[in-house]
C-alpha cells in the first residue's frame, strides 16, 4: 500500500468537470509534480487532497486511513499558496507560529521550531518584521517555513514559484528540493512549467482535461510520451504528417521513414534527438534519414536552431553550439535514431 | 465541511428581527388599508375598500399626486443639471484631491437633513444670504419670497438627492472607458463634439438611473417639503404623515402609503427599463 | 486628455459652492448676535452656544439620541456582521433570494417603514420608548451593516482564510483570528456610520417618538416649526463637527464613497 492514495476523484462544478477521474500513488517521501496547462484540473486536485474542495466522488487515503471526507484543518496538510497567502495582520514569526499555536504547542516549542523555520528558509532575524516589508521571494520562503513548521504528513505547493522572477525561481527551485530532500517530506507540487517539473520531482503525472494522461520520471515523460498531448505539452517536438506510398510503407515528405503505417497519424521527434549530416553520408540501419533544405539557422544562445524545409513542411533540428551551423540553402540530411520516433493518431477535430 | 453548513445558522437573529420590525409591520400596514373610519373618526376593524374608494374620489388626492410628481420631476432635473458636471468633474480630474473632493460633494448626504433644511432657510429667508443680497445691490426693494413656498422646496429638494445622483452616475461612469475619449479627440472631434458624441451617449443609462433614483427619493422625501414648506406645501408625503400623527386616521394613511409606494415601484421599474434599453 | 478642464472644473466648483453654502451658513450664522435668523448677522457672539448649554429639552434630547445611537449600533453590529459572515463565506440554497431580503429595507422609503411602525408599536405602546427607538432604528442600521460587512468579507482574499484551515484552525478559529481582524478597519467603519445613521434618523423618530422620550432630530424639527432664531445653527455645528469627525475617521479606513455607495 502506497503512503498516499487518490482514487477516482472527480469534482464537478454544475455541467463543467474539473477532474474527471484522477488516480495516483505517491510513496513516502517522493516528490511528485502534477503538469498541466492551466484549467486542467491540477489545483483542484491539491485543493481537494488540502481539504478545501470536496470531491465529488472518489477517495483519498493517507498512511492507510481514509481522509476524503476529513476538514481541512484536520489534514495536517503544508500547503504552499500560489498567493503565498501570508496573514497581512501577523508578522512573519507569528505567521510561521500560527499552526503551531492551532495545535496547543507549548511556548518554548513554539519559540524554537520557529527559529528552526526560519533558519531552515534563511531568513533568520526577520521575524519582526511584516509580510509586506519582505520582498517576493522572502515572502515565498515565510510560506515554505510556515507550511514545514507543523511537520506535516504532505507538503502541497501551489504554482509556488509563478510569481517571482526567473533568476529567483532557479534559485528557489534548487532550494525547496533540497529542503525536500532534507526532511524526506512527502511532496506533491502543481506547476505548469515543465522545467520546475523536470528538475524538482522523482516523478511527474501529466495532467490533461481533469485526468492524469501519463505518470512517469522525467525521462519516461520526455523521451517516452505516452499520449500526443504528452509529447506536445513537455517539450518540443516535430510533428510530421505520416503518409504512405504506393509500396505500402510509411512516408514523411516523400521518403519513406522506418515506423508502422498509421492512417492519420503524425510522426513525433525532439529536435534535439536530430542531427545535421551531409546528404552524401549514408543511412545507417538503426536511423531514420529525410533530406531537405536548409531554411535558416538561428543562434539562441546554448544552442543553434535550423530550421529545415523538405517537400510538404519544415522541421527544426537542435545542434549544440559551437558546432558549424550548416549555411542556407544547402542540401541536407536529417537523421535521428530510429527509437526516438514515436507515432500519434491526428485528434479528430 | 460541517462548518459552512453551520454557517446558515448565523442568519437566525437577523431573518428574526427583520421578519418582526419589518416584514410583519409591513403587513400590518397593508392590512389597516383595508380597515374603514367610523363617523366619530374612530377605526373600524372592515376588510372593505372603502377608505381606499374615498380617498380616490377625493379631489385633493389627485392634487397631491401632481405635486409630488411635478416638484419631484423639477427638482431631479435641476440636480441632474448640477450633478452631472460634478460626477463628469470629478471623473476626469487628476487632482490629488480627488478623494476628497468626492467626499465632499457627498458630504450633504451624511450631514442631518434638519440642519441643512436650517440652513436654506438661513439662505433664502426673507432677511437670508440672497435678499440682503439683492436689496444691497439695490436690484430689488422687497424681499424675494424664496421659503415657505414650492421655490424653497424645490431648491432644498435638489441639493438633498444631489450627493445620491453623484454617485450613482459615478458609478455608471465607472463603465466609460476614457480612451474612448482619447480616441474621439485623435480622430479630430473637439472636446464638445467628443462629449456630444461619445461621453454623452455613453453616459445615458447612467442618466437614466440616476434621475430615477433622484425622483424616487424626492417623491419619499418629508422634512424638506415640511419644514421648507412651512406648511404651504402639500405633496404626498406630508399628507401621510399628517393623517397618521395629526389626524391620527391610519386607514386613510396607509391607503395613501401602498398608493405612494406603487407609484415609486412603477418609476424604478420604469428608470431601469429605460436605463437597460439605453445600455444597448 | 488630461484633467477635468477649465470650463467644467469652475461648472463644478459653483456646484461645490451650492452643496456647501447651507452648512457653511449654518456655522456663520451660530455665532450671530441677533435675535433672528439674519443673513448675513449684524454681530457675532456666543450668545446661542450659551443658550444651547441652557436648553434643558434639546440636551435631554441630545442625550437620549447618543444612547438610541449606542444601543442601535452594538446590537445592529451583533445581528448584522454574523448575518454578512454567512451571506459572503457560506454556499447555501436561496442566498441571492436571502441577500435581496436583507437588502429590502434600504430600498424602502423611511417615510412607509416610520408609518408601518407607528401602526405596529401603538397597540404595543412601544411608542416614544427606548425599545421602540431602537427597534425602528435597526430597520435602516442592520440592512445598512448587513450590506457593507457582506462586501467587505466578500473582498477578503479567499485563499488567506484556507491558509489557516490547513495549518490547523477550526472554522471558527479562522473566523477569529483570520476574517475579523482582517475586517477590523471596515468593522470600526461600519459602526461609526450605523452610529451616523441612527443619530440623524428623522422620519421614522417623527413617527414613533412622543412627548416623553424625543430624539435630537425630532426636537430640531419642533423648534424650526415653531421659532426662528439661530439657537439651531449653535446645535448644528456641533452635530457638524462630529459628522465630520466619523467622515474622517470612515475616509481613513475605507473610504466614505465605497462605504455608502453601492
Amino acid at each position: 500500500m502506497s503512503y498516499l492514495e487518490l482514487a477516482g476523484l472527480q469534482k464537478r462544478y454544475g455541467n463543467s468537470v474539473a477532474v474527471d477521474d484522477v488516480s495516483l500513488l505517491v510513496e513516502q517521501g517522493e516528490a511528485v509534480a502534477l503538469l498541466g496547462p492551466s484549467g486542467c484540473g491540477k489545483t483542484t486536485t491539491l485543493r481537494m487532497l488540502a481539504g478545501l474542495i470536496e470531491p465529488n466522488h472518489g477517495t483519498m487515503t493517507l498512511d492507510g486511513s481514509e481522509i476524503t471526507r476529513l476538514p481541512a484543518h484536520k489534514r495536517n496538510m503544508g500547503y504552499v499558496f500560489q498567493s503565498y497567502a501570508l496573514f497581512p495582520h501577523l508578522s512573519v514569526g507569528r505567521n510561521i507560529a500560527f499552526g503551531l499555536e492551532e495545535r496547543g504547542v507549548s511556548r518554548a516549542e513554539i519559540d524554537k521550531r520557529v527559529q528552526e523555520g526560519l533558519a531552515l528558509v534563511r531568513l533568520s532575524g526577520l521575524e519582526q518584521r511584516r509580510p509586506k516589508e519582505l520582498s517576493g521571494g522572502q515572502q515565498q520562503r515565510v510560506a515554505l517555513a510556515r507550511a514545514l513548521v507543523i511537520q506535516p504528513s504532505v507538503l502541497l505547493l501551489d504554482e509556488s514559484l509563478s510569481n517571482l522572477d526567473a533568476k529567483l525561481r532557479d534559485a528557489m527551485r534548487h532550494e525547496i528540493r533540497s529542503i525536500q530532500r532534507t526532511l524526506g517530506i512527502t511532496t506533491l507540487f502543481v506547476t505548469h512549467d515543465q522545467v520546475e517539473a523536470l528538475t524538482m520531482c522523482d516523478r511527474i503525472a501529466v495532467m490533461h482535461r481533469g485526468r492524469i494522461a501519463q505518470i512517469g520520471n522525467a525521462e519516461d515523460i520526455y523521451d517516452r510520451p505516452a499520449t500526443r498531448f504528452v509529447a506536445e505539452f513537455v517539450g518540443r517536438a516535430n510533428v510530421l504528417p505520416l503518409a504512405r506510398d504506393a509500396q505500402g510503407r510509411a512516408t514523411v515528405w516523400e521518403q519513406p521513414v522506418p515506423v508502422e503505417p498509421t492512417q492519420n497519424a503524425d510522426l513525433f521527434v525532439r529536435p534535439q534527438r536530430m542531427r545535421i549530416v551531409p546528404v552524401s553520408e549514408p543511412a545507417g540501419g538503426d536511423t531514420a534519414r529525410l533530406t531537405g533544405r536548409v531554411l535558416r539557422s538561428v543562434f539562441v544562445g546554448d544552442h543553434v536552431e535550423v530550421l529545415v524545409e523538405g517537400a510538404g513542411g519544415q522541421l527544426t533540428v537542435e545542434m549544440p553550439s559551437g558546432s558549424t551551423a550548416p549555411t542556407e540553402g544547402t542540401e541536407v540530411a536529417v537523421v535521428w535514431p530510429r527509437a526516438e520516433s514515436r507515432v500519434f493518431a491526428r485528434e479528430a477535430t | 465541511m460541517t462548518a459552512s453548513r453551520r454557517l446558515p445558522l448565523l442568519l437566525i437573529p437577523a431573518t428574526l428581527l427583520l421578519l418582526v420590525v419589518y416584514v410583519w409591520p409591513s403587513l400590518g400596514l397593508f392590512r389597516n388599508a383595508f380597515n374603514e373610519v367610523g363617523p366619530t373618526g374612530a377605526m373600524v376593524e372592515a376588510w372593505s375598500l372603502a377608505t381606499a374608494r374615498a380617498t380616490f374620489h377625493d379631489s385633493f388626492t389627485f392634487e397631491l399626486t401632481l405635486n409630488s410628481l411635478w416638484l419631484s420631476a423639477v427638482s431631479t432635473l435641476i440636480a441632474l443639471c448640477l450633478a452631472y458636471p460634478v460626477s463628469l468633474f470629478l471623473f476626469r480630474t487628476d487632482s490629488r484631491f480627488r478623494g476628497l473632493l468626492a467626499v465632499v460633494a457627498i458630504l450633504p448626504m451624511l450631514v442631518s437633513g434638519v440642519v441643512r433644511v436650517f440652513g436654506w432657510l438661513a439662505i433664502l429667508g426673507d432677511r437670508g444670504l440672497v435678499n440682503t443680497t439683492l436689496q444691497s445691490l439695490g436690484l430689488i426693494t422687497t424681499p424675494l419670497k424664496l421659503v415657505f413656498n414650492w421655490t424653497g422646496v424645490t431648491i432644498g429638494l435638489a441639493e438633498s438627492i444631489m450627493p445620491y445622483m453623484i454617485l450613482a452616475l459615478l458609478a455608471g461612469f465607472g463603465r466609460l472607458d476614457r480612451t474612448l475619449e482619447e480616441a474621439a479627440r485623435s480622430l479630430g472631434a473637439s472636446p464638445f463634439r467628443t462629449f456630444r458624441r461619445v461621453t454623452l451617449p455613453l453616459s445615458l443609462p447612467a442618466i437614466a438611473l440616476a434621475a430615477g433614483l433622484g425622483f424616487v427619493l424626492s417623491m419619499s422625501a418629508y422634512i424638506t417639503p415640511k419644514l421648507l414648506g412651512g406648511g404651504r406645501v402639500f405633496v404626498l408625503a406630508t399628507e401621510i404623515f399628517e393623517q397618521a400623527t395629526t389626524n391620527t386616521n391610519w386607514p386613510v394613511a396607509a391607503v395613501l402609503a401602498i398608493y405612494t409606494l406603487i407609484l415609486l415601484l412603477v418609476l424604478l421599474v420604469v428608470s431601469n427599463l429605460v436605463a437597460r434599453r439605453l445600455q444597448r | 486628455m488630461t484633467g477635468a478642464g477649465r470650463v467644467l472644473s469652475s461648472f463644478a466648483a459653483l456646484v461645490y459652492a451650492m452643496i456647501l453654502s447651507p452648512i457653511v451658513v449654518v456655522v456663520m450664522l451660530s455665532f450671530s448676535a441677533d435675535n433672528f435668523i439674519v443673513f448675513p448677522p449684524s454681530g457675532y457672539s456666543l450668545r446661542w452656544f450659551q443658550q444651547l448649554v441652557g436648553n434643558g429639552p434639546l440636551l435631554a434630547a441630545l442625550w437620549l439620541s447618543v444612547q438610541v445611537a449606542a444601543v442601535v449600533t452594538l446590537l445592529s453590529l451583533a445581528v448584522g456582521v454574523p448575518a454578512a459572515l454567512a451571506l459572503a463565506k457560506g454556499r447555501f440554497a436561496g442566498k441571492a433570494a436571502l441577500t435581496s431580503f436583507f437588502l429590502a429595507p434600504l430600498l424602502l422609503p423611511t417615510l412607509i417603514t416610520g408609518l408601518a411602525l407607528l401602526l405596529f408599536f401603538s397597540p404595543l405602546k412601544l411608542t416614544a420608548t427606548l425599545p421602540g427607538l431602537v427597534l425602528g432604528h435597526m430597520t435602516v442600521t442592520v440592512p445598512f451593516v448587513i450590506r457593507m460587512m457582506t462586501t467587505a468579507l466578500a473582498n477578503l482574499p479567499d485563499d488567506i482564510e484556507a491558509a489557516a484551515a490547513t495549518l490547523g484552525a477550526t472554522p471558527w478559529r479562522v473566523v477569529r483570528r483570520v476574517t475579523l481582524p482582517l475586517a477590523t478597519p471596515g468593522l470600526i467603519a461600519c459602526a461609526c456610520l450605523s452610529f451616523l445613521l441612527s443619530f440623524d434618523e428623522t422620519v421614522i423618530s417623527l413617527f414613533i417618538a412622543g412627548p416623553r422620550a424625543s430624539t435630537l432630530p425630532v426636537e430640531m424639527v419642533r423648534y424650526v416649526e415653531g421659532r426662528t432664531d439661530p439657537l439651531i445653527a449653535a446645535l448644528s455645528v456641533v452635530l457638524i463637527v462630529a459628522t465630520l469627525a466619523v467622515v474622517l475617521v470612515v475616509e481613513r479606513l475605507v473610504g466614505v464613497a465605497r462605504a455608502v455607495g453601492k
